[in-house]
């Protein structure tokens, strides 16, 4: 960092969001490294959001290559990528969203990164990762005190997950004074003068083995009931991946689908669930990466990029999942 | 080249059909206007036009993201459009850089789209949209957000609720003796403050005065105050000469202007022995006093120092003096000036003042930065929020494309909070029209309650009509008698501007037929003689249904406020004293840009340029 102090052109900058979340979040993000992994449409997304917050460095990994397809996807590319690496091609755009952060470029794929890649980095997000790479990545950062988040979009659905070990943050309650009346009852006119109650807290966050490969049956029935059910599509969508190598494609509908099915039917006999709540028609929408749904979890696990590096405001414990049909989007523990 | 490959697949085949031909109006292109338009175009939209009358800001760059900074100064819409083309250049976009309000954006204009996708920050362009497409019948998603929190709904003619049909909270508005004579708050000081700037640079205004207010009730009924009373003009302004005059005759020399500010003024005011009884008086201050009291430890010149920390008094008068000469000298050769929150020697004053004032009356004094969060009305916005509500908006496109207006139900952004799970939180149910709503019903009416002796025709246009009942140019024709009130067309009517509405037979009871040509709206205002009372009651009220206004009192006695159409009572935040937009729900959210700004007490301002479009 060039200087301890925020500039004015800085202050400038970031004025309404200093009026939100105020100036010492704003130094601990510009203090912050981040590395995103996957730019795809979602990583765009992210991408865009953390850059214009304003932390000090981003390091883009993606070492996939800019096909027509993705183009269409991806506010981040041009035609002029066609065939370029993606994290390469990305930059241009990228820096323009915000020149006063460094942005590094990675080309090279996760797995043949050594462990000592990842000290300088105060978080970490993955997208479109296989679960054997997700939960490598999570041990590391378990080791090295690394927060960590991964995300995906499938089709109209949508999930993260987060894991921050031991994670001390500040809640800010906000409230108004109380009324005050007169004796004989009647309402004084109220002082509109917030009253903010600073609270530290602290979460403790199970590993991503525990979300990823869950034991079975551990968890008490009464508890597997109550669970929603978007969990397990997150299994389903994750051994999808795990086993073909690459997301449902919708060009690949029919051959995709049966495999699919084959995996929830797997998952639902594993943990006892009802097939009409776990019903079929959930895989017909997880086709594809549509940009809006990106947009949405790339602003929600942006969200919780920046308060679990400004160590501010409650976070997500431990699951994001949004709803493809109703865009509900909320909060799931997983732990067993 | 690119057409309907990018459509998602997953949509309907209908729907995928529909997309690249489907003609979009987005209003508005802040901050969620610029997600908005991305996500059109990333999802295959094609026919595309955006209207917004703003320029761009230094401020917006952290989350209008289709903007740098080497597009300050230019149109919001034009640059949005280039940024869009750069990135998929057979993309059919037509920017307006304009106001949606004005005369040219008719109904045949709004009835060329199949769907309006607002994405503005003030309420009056809101309801204004919300009453063109009521009128062209064309599906509008109207959404919102500030700070963390946004929402998305739908309005369909028909089928759902409109934009008005809830009362919104009014504009928060302070009594004028409150300001002028017994603060309690920082808000009533730099409210002070800024009428302060008006009174000595700023274009004259009579409801913004300074001095004490002896027509104050509480202080009326001082028995020992007769002869100040007889003093005082009836209007309860001490002054016989204004106080820019007096400014000017006196050369606006600092120490003058301090001394009758914070020294003479208070000196009078705590005169007003009654204001006094069971409230702390305050404590005159003169230049010389301030002067010596001690300044700031270490005065460096950063960000911290100047916006952050509260300054000594010391420094307060310094840049009390500084800031009225540099005014007085910018106020040379202009008629006068504009207060603006990014003006620094405006600011800077106002900060001095406010801060001043609050020495006086031992309120708690506040940074620069505070300040001007409060002196500007500022909404905090950050990129996530505007990113999620934007991705809603666009999946609701689809839906509206697919006439699926029952999956559309309103949906919330909340912050995470502790103790709830809910994030993104969808409504039960889709909100039905308010039968009684005094725009989107049948045959809308409304009550409307003021001093038929008191009001003129001119106020009632400009208050009522325009202001609270956000009409563009309105006729009124008053029933049974036949008589044109008020006309749209110059010259008809404006011999009865300066008249009393008593004086054109308009009493309690009397009906006008209300007309908006433009907004294609018809309104049957009653009229209801009101006077107000107290010193806390508005000076006119307007209401759908008289109905209501028992049953709001009956809420207010009970303390709670509660939002009809809005289910946060799930929240573990079930006292009185949470704050409501803590719930989830924005009451006028911001983001987004402006279309129209109105006068208000406190300016309906929030990171742009101040536009005045009366």
């Amino acid at each position: 960092m060039a200087q301890p102090i925020l500039s004015k052109a800085e202050a400038e900058l970031y004025d309404r969001q200093i009026r939100l979340w105020g100036i010492e979040s704003q130094e601990k993000l510009r203090a912050a490294n981040i590395l995103l992994i996957g730019v795809q449409g979602l990583g765009s997304e992210i991408a865009k959001n953390i850059l214009l917050c304003g932390i000090n460095s981003l390091t883009i990994l993606d070492d996939a290559t800019v096909t027509e397809e993705k183009i269409t996807k991806n506010f981040l590319l041009d035609r002029n990528s066609i065939g370029k690496n993606m994290a390469q091609s990305v930059l241009l755009k990228a820096q323009s969203l915000n020149p006063l952060v460094k942005i590094v470029v990675d080309t090279n794929n996760i797995s043949v990164k050594q462990k000592e890649y990842f000290d300088s980095f105060t978080m970490i997000v993955a997208t479109d990762l296989k679960s054997e790479d997700i939960l490598k990545l999570d041990n590391i950062c378990r080791e090295k005190k690394i927060k960590f988040i991964c995300g995906n979009v499938y089709g109209m659905f949508g999930y993260s997950i987060l894991d921050l070990q031991e994670h001390e943050f500040l809640e800010e309650k906000v409230s108004l004074p109380p009324k005050k009346r007169t004796h004989e009852g009647k309402p004084l006119a109220q002082s509109l003068e917030k009253i903010i109650t600073k609270v530290q807290r602290k979460i403790v966050y199970p590993n991503l083995k525990q979300v990823l490969v869950p034991t079975v049956p551990v968890s008490p029935k009464k508890t597997l009931k109550r669970r929603n059910i978007l969990y397990y599509l997150v299994l389903v969508l994750n051994e999808f991946r795990d086993a073909v190598g690459r997301y449902p494609l919708y060009t690949e509908r029919k051959e995709d689908l049966k495999k699919l099915k084959e995996l929830k039917d797997s998952v639902a006999k594993r943990f006892e669930l009802n097939s009409e709540k776990f019903n079929d028609n959930l895989l017909n929408v997880i086709f594809g990466e549509i940009p809006p749904i990106c947009s949405i979890l790339g602003g929600i696990i942006a969200q919780e990029v920046i308060k679990a590096v400004s160590c501010k405001e409650v976070p997500v414990h431990n699951l994001f999942l949004l709803d493809p049909y109703t865009f509900s989007g909320s909060e799931e523990l997983i732990c067993h | 080249m690119m057409g309907s490959s990018t459509v998602p697949s997953v949509l309907s085949t209908k729907v995928k059909e529909m997309i690249p031909s489907a003609k979009v109006l987005v209003v508005g292109a802040g901050g969620i206007g610029c997600e908005i338009l991305k996500n059109l175009a990333l999802s295959g939209f094609s026919d595309i036009e955006i209207i917004d009358l703003d320029t761009i800001d230094v401020s917006n760059l952290n989350r209008q993201f289709l903007f740098r900074k080497e597009h300050v100064g230019k149109s919001k819409a034009e640059v949005a459009r280039e940024s869009i083309l750069n990135f998929n250049p057979s993309l059919k976009i037509k920017a307006y850089h304009d106001s949606i309000t004005t005369q040219q954006y008719g109904v045949n204009f709004f009835k060329r789209f199949k769907v309006v996708l607002n994405a503005l920050d003030n309420r009056a362009a809101r309801n204004h949209v919300n009453r063109m497409c009521l009128a062209a019948d064309v599906p509008l998603i109207e959404s919102g957000t500030s700070g963390y929190s946004g929402q998305v709904e739908i309005i369909k003619k028909g089928i759902t609720q409109c934009y008005e049909c809830q009362p919104k909270p009014p504009q928060r508005t302070f009594p004028g003796c409150t300001i002028r004579n017994t603060p309690s708050e920082p808000v009533h000081c730099i409210v002070w403050a800024k009428h302060l700037f008006n009174q000595l640079f700023g274009e004259a205004d009579a409801e913004n005065d300074v001095s004490p207010d002896t027509a104050d009730p509480e202080a009326a009924a001082d028995a020992g105050n007769a002869a100040l009373e007889k003093q005082a003009q009836e209007d309860g302004n001490i002054q016989r000469v204004s106080t820019r005059q007096w400014a000017q005759d006196c050369d606006y020399e600092p120490a003058k202007l301090f001394n009758k500010f914070f020294q003479d003024d208070i000196t009078y005011l705590l005169s007003m022995e009654n204001l006094w009884k069971s409230r702390k008086p305050p404590k005159p201050l003169s230049w010389s006093e301030a002067a010596s009291h001690e300044g700031d430890v270490n005065e460096e010149d950063n960000v911290t120092a100047t916006d952050m920390k509260v300054w000594s008094i010391n420094r307060c008068a310094r840049v009390f003096s500084e800031t009225v000469a540099n005014l007085k000298a910018e106020l040379k050769g202009n008629k006068f000036l504009v207060w603006d929150k990014d003006d620094q020697d405006a600011m800077d004053f106002v900060t001095a003042c406010a801060n001043i004032r609050a020495h006086i009356f031992s309120i708690p004094q506040k940074s620069r930065f505070d300040i001007k969060s409060i002196a500007g009305n500022i909404i905090p916005a950050i990129a996530t929020a505007n990113s999620i509500i934007a991705g809603i908006v666009v999946l609701y496109a689809f839906r509206v494309l697919a006439e699926e207006y029952d999956q559309c139900k309103a949906i919330y952004l909340r912050q995470k909070t502790s103790g709830f799970k809910g994030i993104l939180v969808p409504d039960n149910h889709l909100v039905k029209a308010n039968p009684k709503c005094y725009v989107c019903s049948e045959q809308p009416s409304v009550n409307v309650f003021v001093d038929v002796n008191g009001m003129t025709v001119k106020e009632f246009e400009t208050e009522i009509l325009k202001k609270s009942l956000n009409m563009v140019a309105p006729d009124a024709l008053l029933e049974g008698k036949m008589v044109m009130v008020i006309s749209s067309e110059e010259g008809e009517t404006e011999s009865n501007d300066n008249k009393k509405l008593s004086e054109l037979g308009i009493m309690d009871g009397s009906v006008l037929k209300v007309d908006d040509f433009l907004q294609n709206y018809e309104l049957t205002v009653i009229v209801n003689q009101y006077k107000a009372e107290n010193k806390e009651d508005p000076p006119y009220k307007i209401v759908a249904d008289p109905n209501d206004l028992k049953a709001k009192a009956e809420e207010n006695q009970n303390g709670k406020e509660k939002d009809s159409n809005n289910k946060m009572e799930t929240d573990d935040s079930n006292d009185d004293v949470e704050l409501i937009e803590n719930n989830g729900v924005v009451d006028d959210p911001q983001e987004g840009t402006s279309s129209k700004r109105r006068k208000l007490n406190l300016p309906d301002d929030d990171d742009d340029d101040l536009i005045m479009l009366d």
